[in-house]
């Protein structure tokens, strides 16, 4: 099946004409804004020199660091790097984005950066982990660190798809089983493996996540102690750290959330989930947007409803605009609408300047983001991602925009 | 408002930093000194914003000030300055 990575891929290979702009904003002193400086940035920063290295079509951020894939499967890499999780044969930061010589080789179709480590997946269906691994969050079956990428054998006769990276604890989906396709290692005291009805300190190994057998999970996450995926049909299972008030669950569990969802992000202490009708619900997060102070009005206050216990409607803003894609820091939030302008929304907590709305406040509701057009008759299509505390946002100008917009 | 509550034993010790450790949201680390917890002390900061933790332990673990190892089971390695 092709998926929307691959078509992306194709569309950007296609057109040699297409632009890009680079934004970053938020924490910025381990060099993980790409700006050359070390210092937070409280407006958005648009990157020339990061858009002079080629076109970007996905970007994965860390605690600090950040992964960037190219259309061809390049890997490039910067920020905070002091545990190797820049893969770039050291263990130091880089303020510049550098490319991974040890990937080169490789065609790599997907990249997760966690708190301080890496995994990446080659077309070929290997994974290769690199960074932190004082947990086993590296699945060689030890507990070193590795500054390069180095393949995990355990994987090595089966086809991986995907990898999410969480704090201490990783996540490998495998190409089309319908069982045993999902695997954790690392950290597993919330319950973020899933690999047993049991609380385990910690694997090194990679372990069969439990209770999703007859179920085709297209799509996984890892953020904090939290471990998601998402089925075929719009189904969503949680693990690891409850959020809210909810206790830890030590394997899968269905959330009944009576929606058919397109997309998950995962923060520190709540979810965000994308219907495919384009609405956006929050699940845990009774302090995102009141992190900083606690005398500010909590979301629960300003959200338009509650469905169920805990989950949230979002809304973009007053009328009906639909959300294409979400994003989830550690303790804020972003979205992308499709309104003409593919406007950036963010909220949630702002300390580090991370929502990009020029201040350090805490935003309950999703304000929108600033980004300046470089071109009024071009239609700009946005995609955001979140690093612990900062920002990211990949906008492309569609070539075809005017024939689109005159029909 | 405390921003979690983490246990002793989920904490790195960082040699270069002299200091327990625990992942912050801003990207930095929650810290705490032995000598904090000698003395009783329970809030790990962040140098880079205002969240705090509470630290679970037993104060009787680090009352002993000699050279007794009280490292959690992990060693954190030595990342190269
Ligand atoms: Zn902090």
């Amino acid at each position: 099946m092709e998926t929307a990575m691959e078509r992306t891929q194709q569309a950007l290979q296609e057109d040699d004409e297409e632009q890009q702009e680079i934004w970053s904003w938020g924490a910025g002193t381990d060099g993980q804004l790409a700006t050359g400086r070390l210092q937070d940035e409280h407006s958005p920063q648009l990157l020339c020199s990061l858009s002079a290295l080629g076109p970007i079509n996905f970007l994965s951020c860390g605690g600090a660091h950040v992964i960037a894939l190219s259309p061809g499967g390049r890997v490039l890499t910067w920020g905070r790097g002091t545990s190797g999780q820049l893969g770039h044969g050291e263990m130091v930061n880089s303020l510049q984005p550098k490319a991974v010589k040890a990937l080169e080789s490789f065609t790599i179709t997907h990249v997760s950066a966690g708190w301080n480590h890496s995994g990446f997946v080659s077309g070929s269906g290997a994974i290769y982990t690199c960074g932190d691994g004082s947990f086993g969050q590296l699945g060689h079956g030890e507990f070193k660190s590795l500054c390069s990428p180095v393949e995990v054998s355990f994987f090595s006769s089966k086809h991986v798809e995907q990898v999410a990276c969480g704090m201490r604890h990783s996540l490998v989906l495998l190409r089309g089983n319908k069982d045993n396709q999902v695997y954790g290692f690392g950290f597993g005291k919330r319950g973020q493996l899933g690999i047993s009805t049991e609380k385990v300190k910690s694997t090194s190994l990679p372990q069969i996540t439990m209770g999703l057998t007859n179920v085709r999970i297209v799509n996984i996450s890892a953020n904090g102690d939290h471990s998601a995926a998402l089925s075929a049909d719009g189904s969503l299972y949680t693990w690891g750290r409850g959020f809210g008030c909810a206790s830890d669950a030590c394997i899968p569990h269905h959330v009944d959330v009576a929606l058919s969802l397109k997309e998950v992000a995962l923060g520190w202490n709540h979810a965000l989930l994308l219907t495919s009708e384009g609405e956006v619900f929050m699940l845990g997060g009774h302090r995102h947007g009141a992190l900083s102070g606690p005398q500010k009005t909590s979301l629960t206050a300003d959200a338009s409803g509650k469905l169920k216990e805990g989950i949230v409607r979002i809304s973009a803003d007053h009328s009906e605009t639909k959300v294409v894609q979400i994003a989830a820091g550690a303790e804020h939030s972003a979205l992308v609408t499709d309104n003409g302008s593919s406007s950036v929304m963010t909220w949630g907590w702002g300390e580090h300047g991370q929502l990009g709305l020029g201040d350090t406040n805490d935003q309950a509701i999703p304000q929108v983001v600033s980004l300046a057009h470089i071109s009024a008759e071009k239609h700009p299509i946005s995609r955001v991602y979140c690093g612990s505390g900062f920002s990211f946002v990949l906008r492309t100008y569609d070539s075809d925009s005017q024939m689109r917009e005159g029909t | 408002m405390s921003y979690d509550d983490v246990e002793i034993e989920d904490m790195e010790w960082n040699e270069e930093l002299q200091a327990f450790t625990y992942p912050c949201p801003c990207g930095d680390l929650f810290q705490i000194t032995k000598e904090d917890l000698r003395i009783g002390e329970e809030i790990a900061r962040c140098p880079s914003c205002s969240l705090y933790i509470t630290v679970i332990y037993n104060m009787e673990d680090f009352q002993d000030t000699s050279n007794r190892k009280t490292e959690p089971a992990k060693p954190q390695p030595v990342a190269v300055a």
